[in-house]
């Protein structure tokens, strides 16, 4: 049964069924949709009569218009049909639920669902997301029409292509769709973030077990603090380590801080061991603090090394660290003599020494120096990392100015996610 | 973990309980407890016990709602009943808080009229400062606000004491009730109920939750905030009632309206306490006026899907804008206008919110009972037994409520 031109699933709604005799089969109460290429079809309308629903299926329909819907079969031979969490229906699993657009970054409701005949199906080909699919929900579609007109407006269509569209859950009951998941690791971790925020937890853990773990990661770093242990502490354990073991030591142990102890122990356990033993270590020192914010992974050579030696090590360690601004010189104790920017290090002639080319006076803090203050000497002294010191001047890591970069912004602008 | 970051995960996730109930003492609540205070004396103190039960019982489901789904009442109800039940709903809800914002503003303009101030200056300004603070203020700014603003609620312990209150007779009225059978008295203890449990606030409450993003895991301290907010809210009527039952009720002093109380009190409580009263009467009425408007615009937006956010731009939420600004502006405006219908329009605004609520707490019930959706937190049968008695008691109440609210009307 051919469906010509397009309608929009509520027109069809509540509309009388009709039997070759022309006599009254039930009344629309919902549409069956099964899987298709390259659009998911109609297979069958659900409909209602005095509180019994009937299965009527595609091919059992002659006319299928939004002025008239008529059957091939008589009432005896109806089909009785019982709801089942496996259908797919447009009006039970569609209807109202969350769209999570992916180009605006926002959160939006499926207010009508559009058809359109193809190859003698009906394909359900966009959602209505607009006024529009509300206003003809309530049956005023027209109304609302000659009221915009009044202010010399028109009331503009606002749907999304099914092709943007896919199912969060594999069974679409009680879920929101979103965009496909392609789409979704394309986009900027903080544009994730914003996403992940504006939907339930539930759905929200599921589609960071959908991003691959190095997006997972970021993402996870934009989001609000509470919010990260409580996505964490969700996801299965696998999962949640692979990604803690993406982060940076600091970020992952400051998840890590918020989750409940025994979860905590069983991540720390399933990440390699020796991330696993930074994170530990920066877990000892409060979070607003130096220590609780530096990553202690950093790059420190003896005095002695020559600068063609120290450009050859670098080289080699610099790949696994997070950040490399500058090369810091210690001694075989690891007290912290002087440092180098890597700009100096390239200009410098490659048979000096390390100690001849070292900036020796250094800004240094202590593990237990308020952020607020590492932040100011960071910005007073244009600092790109500031090291960390123990009181014998051991380095033990460094802050870097990402991590303090918040505490610079004026409030309006820091990472806030929304609200009341 | 160590104690301090407990204790911080703690304060993260109290908030949504205390602040909802605080504002739940709005100009409209306090002018009933005052009234009550000053017409009856401490005789009316028993109704705040039932009061509060009642209000634990609706805010810790709401409240279960919101952690274990993640979502918004109005969420809930949109993809459960479908758009035309919640578009509805949303506009009585509208229509309902529309009146209980000018009821906010009528209560700060009359605080300020304490103080010799002019509303024709003082409600434009709060208004201003009101509209500027969510629409260029940041959602951290707007909470800090709320929070802050909930401190100041104190005032009125402070003045109960003040008022030199005889404790016995107060342990007695509160603990053993007692009825007269006079209209106004009966009126007034429905009233009391009536003020206290609200539909905004059910939407409210399960949208900050949400919003908090508070885990099951977390579940128990935010039941705690939300219980401890219930008896905060109780505790200040309490101590407004008393605070006009003992200085105005053995005088016979009879008032209709919260700033006569602040007034009344100078020469028997003295200059101090009838100020804590109008700065606390100002204070509950500014926050109001941010919150009734604010939180009205977001679940109208929740609901029909459209961009919400105190951290947005007209331009990127302009429903969301428009509705919160379009409601202070005409609201204050209303207050301004002289000889316009506040009187009618506080009288619909409780009808309507009468009306409504048996819808939201009916649905509220159906949809924690929901297995689909709140899996094993439903509803334990004699927590089912308990929700419903409160829920049938309530709408009883809201009804005759509202229905009395309306016959002056009929008979005038």
């Amino acid at each position: 049964m051919p469906l010509f031109g397009e309608l929009f699933v509520s027109e069809i709604l509540k509309k009388p069924v009709l039997d070759p005799r022309g006599d009254d089969l039930g009344r629309v109460k919902d549409v069956l949709v099964i899987k298709g290429e390259p659009l998911p079809r109609i297979s069958a309308i659900i409909i209602e009569k005095k509180k019994a629903q009937y299965l009527l299926k595609w091919d059992s329909l002659s006319i299928f218009n939004k002025r008239i819907i008529s059957a091939k079969i008589y009432a005896d031979k109806l089909e009785v049909y019982s709801p089942s969490a496996d259908d797919l229906l447009i009006v039970r699993d569609i209807f109202d639920k969350q769209i999570v657009d992916a180009n605006g970054a926002k959160v939006v409701r499926v207010n009508d669902v559009k058809l359109e005949g193809l190859n003698g199906d009906a394909c359900l080909i966009a959602v209505d997301v607009g006024m529009r699919g509300i206003l003809r929900r309530l049956g005023v579609e027209r109304n609302g029409e000659n009221l915009v007109q009044v202010f010399g407006k028109t009331l503009t269509y606002n749907l999304i292509s099914w092709n943007y569209i896919q199912p969060l859950e594999p069974r679409l009951t009680t879920i929101s769709l979103t965009i496909p998941r392609q789409m979704l690791s394309e986009l900027h971790p903080s544009d994730i973030a914003e996403i992940i925020s504006q939907v339930s937890h539930k759905e929200g853990v599921i589609l960071f077990e959908g991003l691959d773990p190095d997006a997972a990661a970021e993402a996870l770093h934009e989001l609000r603090p509470d919010m990260q242990a409580a996505i964490i502490d969700k996801m299965d354990s696998e999962h949640a380590s692979e990604i803690i073991e993406r982060m940076p030591a600091d970020e992952a142990a400051d998840v890590i801080s918020d989750l409940p102890t025994e979860k905590a122990q069983e991540l720390l356990g399933m990440i390699e061991r020796e991330e696993a033993e930074s994170i530990s270590e920066l877990l000892g020192h409060e979070e607003d603090t130096a220590g609780g914010l530096m990553i202690n992974e950093f790059i420190a050579y003896p005095p002695e090394l020559t600068v063609s030696e120290a450009i050859e090590r670098f080289r080699k360690d610099a790949g696994e660290l997070e950040e490399a601004y500058y090369i810091y010189v210690a001694d075989a104790k690891e007290k912290l003599l002087g440092a180098i920017s890597l700009r100096d290090l390239i200009l410098a002639p490659t048979d000096a020494k390390l100690s001849d080319i070292m900036q020796d006076k250094l800004q240094t803090v202590a593990p237990e120096t308020d952020e607020k203050v590492v932040a100011g000497i960071i910005s007073k002294y244009n600092l790109l990392a500031l090291p960390v010191v123990d009181k014998d001047n051991v380095i033990l890591g460094m802050v870097t100015v990402d991590d303090v970069v918040d505490l610079l912004l004026p409030p309006a602008s820091r990472k806030k996610r929304r609200k009341v | 973990m160590s104690r301090w970051r407990k204790l911080l995960i703690f304060i993260s996730i109290i908030g949504p309980g205390i602040i909802t109930a605080n504002i739940d003492n709005d100009a409209g609540g306090i002018t009933t407890y005052s009234v009550a205070g000053a017409r009856f004396g401490y005789t009316l103190l028993w109704t705040l016990i039932p009061t509060t039960i009642a209000l634990i019982v609706i805010q810790e489901m709401i409240a279960r709602m919101g952690v274990i789904t993640g979502k918004g009442l109005s969420d809930l109800i949109r993809e459960r009943y479908g758009v035309k039940v919640t578009f509805f709903m949303m506009i009585v809800l509208l229509v309902a808080n529309f009146g209980t914002t000018v009821a906010e503003f009528a209560g700060w303009a009359a605080s300020m009229e304490v103080f010799g101030l002019s509303k024709y200056i003082m409600v434009p300004l709060g208004a201003f400062l009101v509209w500027i603070l969510v629409t260029k203020g940041s959602y951290k700014i707007v909470e800090r606000i709320l929070l802050g603003a909930c401190l100041l609620y104190l005032g009125y312990v402070f003045s109960g004491f003040m008022s030199k209150p005889d404790w016995s007779l107060i342990a007695q009225n509160t603990f053993i009730p007692s009825m007269k059978w006079d209209t106004e008295f009966i009126i007034l203890t429905i009233a009391i109920i009536g003020t206290t449990i609200t539909p905004w606030m059910q939407f409210y409450l399960q949208s900050s939750i949400a919003e908090k993003g508070i885990s099951r895991a977390h579940y128990k301290a935010s039941r705690f905030d939300v219980i401890v907010g219930c008896f905060i809210t109780d505790i200040i009527a309490f101590f407004i009632i008393i605070t006009c039952a003992t200085t105005l009720f053995p005088h016979g002093i009879r008032i209709t309206e919260a700033h006569e109380a602040a007034l009344a009190l100078k020469p028997f409580a003295g200059q101090y306490a009838s100020t804590l009263f109008a700065v606390s009467l100002a204070n509950a009425s500014i926050l109001g006026a941010i919150v009734v408007p604010l939180a009205t615009a977001y679940y109208i937006c929740e609901a029909m899907g459209w961009e919400a956010g105190v951290d947005k731009t007209f331009k990127d939420a302009p429903h969301f804008m428009w509705i919160y600004t379009t409601l202070i502006v005409i609201s204050s405006l209303l207050v301004l206008i002289p000889g316009a219908p506040l009187i009618l329009l506080m009288i619909l605004s409780s009808l309507l919110n009468g009306l409504l609520l048996p819808f939201v707490l009916i649905f509220a019930l159906r949809l924690v009972n929901d297995k689909k959706i709140m899996g094993e937190y439903t509803n334990k049968r004699s927590r089912n037994l308990i929700s419903w008695g409160t829920v049938i008691v309530i709408i009883a109440l809201t009804a005759t409520l509202a229905f009395m609210t309306v016959t002056p009307m009929w008979k005038e």
